[in-house]
């Protein structure tokens, strides 16, 4: 359905267009575009940025408004043009992403070491943080968590995971701890594009959504030889 | 997509091809154990006991205090909601709403049962835009909820059925696709991240999946009572909760963006048979 990717200057262009143009359908709001004549994309962006669907004066918990939340960045428009396109993933796309995700990569000064694995669970089941609207998370109150559990199974005694993400019980003692095995689980938790280029996994060290610290604890959960994630259940859990 | 959406709203149209669409009502859960039995569906099965509870669902009584709303003559103007049209002509109710968000030709406006309801109160009831019975939007003791719950249990076993006819129905519905599949924010989620594959779970929830029709008409059959809120909920508290859940903005009820995304939603549950009121976790 999409032929042309869609840039600010072709969106803008179509913006002008639409509303300078003649045949104006919506007459109810007077000065509203002719949406007919937009393409899905361009009225989609009309109807978030223009034509007042999202409360987008809010302030964020990262500083700035709503507004910013809804720009897209280029690796989240690319998805969400492939998606929409229904075509598979091809090899310059996907090099593209990890382009991207790649200049966007920062490490740790004094490298990339396991944190406290407790701390790590508490991040890993906690969905609090960066909700923003009807109900704001107040970081003050609460940290923000990483919510992994909403998508992931972990330990393997816990029976509330989802499956959105793949199973990661086990995920340290079928890997073990090299220093590869802990840059590449530190860049999955940073910016898994790098991997998996239109990943659905959320980028958290990119988005600041979780801290230097938090990264390094959610990797000693996954990762610690004496974490739970890398137990094994025992045979009779009573659940 | 928009294509082969085209040629198959057209085909059915036009010599009825596929499944027949049902129109009758139905009782909610008669229609939902017949998609059960009829459909290997994890989401639709995920609650028992939900479904035992059915018939005594909360959301029918609201529907019964939305009857006496809708009949008794109120506001300023002193009447009742009988000339409100819904899209099938003043005062038609049953099967209007599987065939919403639709074009009005008096507003110019692709709408919503939302929406259309706020146009009825204001311009025939006379009630102003901030009185409450206009202005509360949620909650099972507002006007809102009741008078939603009864329209809409006057579809319960409809086939969804939204018109494609006008161009701005189909501009509303493409538009409310990308915006479905739109990736933004700080945890880079669309819908499409949580309801565009089958049997997928976030914790113990089952999602529905938007591309079996099948599953999706219970997804969209709203209001519905939510059993942990123990309220009567709309398809706009949904749409909220949904982008709050993302992260992003919070949508604004009534606006075209909100109103393209349930095109595009009710589009897909298409010839599906809907359950309302429903009863959800
Ligand atoms: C991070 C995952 C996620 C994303 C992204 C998401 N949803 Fe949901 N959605 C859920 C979950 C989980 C439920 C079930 C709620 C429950 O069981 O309490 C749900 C429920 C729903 C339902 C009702 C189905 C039901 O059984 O209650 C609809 C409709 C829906 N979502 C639409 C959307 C739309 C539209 C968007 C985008 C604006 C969206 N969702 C984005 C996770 C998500």
């Amino acid at each position: 359905m999409k032929t042309k990717p869609h840039t600010p200057a072709l969106l803008a262009a179509l913006l002008t267009m639409a509303a300078a143009g003649s045949a104006s359908a919506d007459s109810a709001d007077g000065g509203a575009p002719d949406y007919t004549a937009m393409s899905p994309q361009a009225l989609a962006e009309y109807l978030i940025f223009e034509a007042g669907g999202f409360d987008l004066d809010a302030p964020t918990q990262e500083g700035g408004t709503a507004r910013d939340r809804m720009v897209q960045d280029e690796i989240q428009q690319i998805c969400t043009e492939l998606k929409l396109s229904g075509k598979p993933l091809d090899r310059a796309t996907a090099a593209r992403i990890s382009a991207l995700a790649d200049e966007s990569m920062k490490y740790p000064e004094k490298g990339i070491a396991l944190g406290d694995w407790k701390k790590g669970e508490q991040i890993a089941r906690s969905g609090y943080g960066f909700r923003i609207g009807h109900r704001n998370d107040d970081h003050a109150a609460e940290e923000p968590g990483g919510n992994c559990y909403a998508c992931h199974q972990l330990d393997p005694n816990e029976v509330a995971y989802g499956t959105v993400g793949p199973s990661l019980a086990g995920y340290g003692s079928l890997r073990g701890t090299s220093d590869a095995m802990l840059k590449h689980t530190y860049d999955i938790l940073y910016n898994a594009h790098l991997y998996f280029p239109c990943t659905n996994m959320p980028r958290f060290g990119y988005h600041g959504t979780l801290t230097e610290q938090q990264i390094s604890d959610v990797m000693a959960y996954l990762l610690a030889p004496d974490s739970p994630v890398n137990q094994q259940p025992p045979a009779t859990a009573e659940r | 997509m928009v294509i082969r959406h085209l040629l198959l709203s057209f085909a059915l149209a036009a010599i009825c091809a596929g499944p027949v669409l049902s129109n009758e009502l139905r009782a909610p859960e008669e229609v939902l154990s017949d998609l059960i039995e009829k459909n290997e569906s994890s989401y639709l099965t995920q609650s028992e006991q939900n479904i035992m509870m059915m018939p005594d669902n909360a959301a029918l009584w609201l529907a019964d205090e939305g009857k006496a709303l809708f009949y008794e003559q109120r506001g300023p103007n002193n009447v009742s909601l009988e000339t409100c049209d819904l899209g099938k002509g003043p005062g038609v109710l049953e099967g209007a709403y599987v065939e919403l968000p639709r074009y009005f030709a008096d507003t110019g406006r692709v709408m919503d049962l939302e929406s259309r309801l706020v146009y009825c109160l204001t311009t025939i009831q006379g009630f102003a835009d901030d009185d409450p019975t206009v202005s509360t939007r949620h909650g099972s003791s507002s006007d809102m909820m009741k008078l939603q719950t009864f329209i809409a249990a006057q579809s319960s076993g409809y086939a969804w059925n939204p018109p494609m006819e006008h161009p701005l129905e189909k501009a509303m519905r493409d538009a409310g696709e990308v915006l479905f599949y739109r990736r933004a924010g700080t945890s880079d989620f669309s819908c499409g991240t949580c309801h565009a594959a089958t049997g997928k779970r976030i914790r113990a929830s089952v999602l529905p999946d938007i591309n079996r029709p099948e599953e999706w008409t219970k997804a969209i059959s709203w209001p519905a009572y939510r059993v942990g809120q123990q309220n009567v909920r709309s398809s706009q508290h949904r749409v909220r909760g949904c982008y709050w859940q993302m992260r992003q903005p919070e949508s604004i009820a009534g606006s075209d963006a909100a109103i393209a995304l349930m095109s595009y939603w009710t589009d897909a549950a298409r010839g599906q048979p809907s359950i309302l009121p429903d009863k959800k976790r």
